[in-house]
């Protein structure tokens, strides 16, 4: 299995007897002894810290097909280095583009993704339910909100219901978490440590559903609920509602409740709160083992990891949108 | 599948079999390496380390399992060079 490395020190890397090699650098520019990573175990790359490479390196990475994804020192995703595209498929396209533009072919699978999403709320909602958590009340105001999902007539409707059920579910976050107060959903800068982590790992989460989506036939550019607007890819932010109640808010309840990660973890500013650099690494290490856990597929029945479960929803888009099968959201069953 | 290989090579050669092996695993210790290989990278690996060896004298051993949790494995001493994939 294919790795994703994370590169948090400064340092350089390098192409090195047709492998890569990273040397670190420190505050005074002194060079540290350097690692070799094995070009053949890595999927891609994410740099946090500031990385020097040079173009002959971004021409090994792109024969080899690595991407590297690159985050700002306010942990934004600022943009990925992708290889070339090898997966092309006019045919895919040309019916993307087609259920994209045929209003109620588009609105079948914005539904989907909401459907989706819902499901995973309700399913993490129930669970600690069940786990002297009082969140009865978001789950009956959610549950009566979801036959609005089918129902809905118009995309800008339609998140519209997805805006209140996720407003309805933030409410809940207060209960499940011991220690931490929430508030109300702050981006830009996030105003406390639950929204930090919430920002952090949607755009952890967001990159993955990228990274997936080129690993396919599909146009990330091209999304059905979201609207396709310029210079982002949105058909990551589609798909990714589905896998952020699953992937991104449980880790996060058990990061906090399990006291992996802490207040001094973070670094509080005037108006805002950031991970620090230490709290980050933890972070981004309870999300590298989340995404390599395994679950017994239903119809595979075989072990697949969280992170191949997003490729899988990938294909079951295209075969959608080439008619083969109908699309149907990825929900949890356990 | 988890492998260890250890190789014993001339020094002409022994250069070029580093080199070869840098790129699919970690390096551990001196012609030491370790890591998570596919069955077909293997079978890669070894045929270009074919090319590589003289085999009336040098050899390669490879230990394999089929993952990771079934190695049990102590360092005693000073650890070379950790394999985490955070840097």
């Amino acid at each position: 299995m294919k790795k994703s490395y994370y590169l948090f020190n400064p340092g350089r890397i390098s192409r090195r007897d047709n492998s890569l090699k990273f040397t670190p650098v420190d505050d005074l520019g002194t060079e540290g002894a350097p690692r070799y990573i094995p070009v053949e175990s890595v999927d891609n790359l994410y740099t946090f810290g500031s990385l020097d490479a040079n173009s002959a390196l971004y021409n090994f990475l792109g024969k080899e097909q690595i991407s590297v994804h690159f985050f700002d020192h306010y942990e934004h995703y600022t943009g990925s280095f992708m290889p070339k595209d090898f997966l092309l498929s006019g045919k895919v396209i040309i019916a993307q583009t087609e259920h994209y533009s045929n209003s109620s072919k588009r609105l079948s699978i914005a539904s989907k993704f909401i459907e989706g999403a819902a499901f995973n709320i309700l399913k993490n909602l129930r669970y600690y339910n069940n786990r002297d958590k009082d969140t009865s009340v978001q789950i009956d105001t959610i549950s009566q909100m979801a036959p609005q999902i089918s129902s809905a007539k118009s995309i800008e409707e339609l998140m519209g219901v997805e805006g209140q059920i996720r407003l309805t579910y933030y409410q809940a976050f207060d209960l499940i978490i011991n220690d931490f107060e929430m508030g109300t959903r702050t981006k830009q800068p996030p105003s406390n440590e639950i929204n930090a982590l919430i920002s952090f790992l949607n755009m952890m989460c967001y990159t993955l559903c990228l990274d997936m989506i080129h690993h396919t036939q599909l146009n990330p550019t091209i999304s059905f609920l979201h609207q396709p607007g310029y210079r982002r890819y949105s058909l990551a932010l589609d798909l990714s509602e589905i896998f952020k109640p699953i992937l991104v808010d449980r880790l996060i309840f058990s990061l906090l409740n399990k006291r992996q990660i802490q207040t001094q973890d973070f670094d509080h500013q005037l108006n805002s709160c950031l991970l620090k650099e230490n709290g980050r690494k933890k972070v981004v290490k309870a999300w590298d083992d989340k995404l390599n856990e395994t679950i017994k597929h239903r119809s595979l029945g075989r072990n697949v990891t969280y992170k191949h479960l997003i490729k899988l929803e990938c294909y079951k888009l295209v075969k959608h949108i080439l008619n083969i099968e109908e699309y149907k959201p990825f929900k949890a069953w356990w | 599948m988890y492998i260890i290989l250890v190789y014993d090579i001339d020094q002409k050669r022994v250069g070029k079999m580093l080199k070869l092996c840098r790129r699919y695993l970690n390096w551990i210790q001196n012609s030491v390496f370790e890591g998570e290989l596919t069955e077909v990278k293997l079978k890669e690996l070894l045929l270009k380390a074919k090319e590589i060896i003289d085999p009336s004298y040098d050899s390669i051993i490879i230990f394999s399992s089929r993952q990771e949790k079934w190695l049990d494995k102590q360092v005693v001493g000073l650890e070379k060079n950790n394999l985490d994939n955070m840097f």
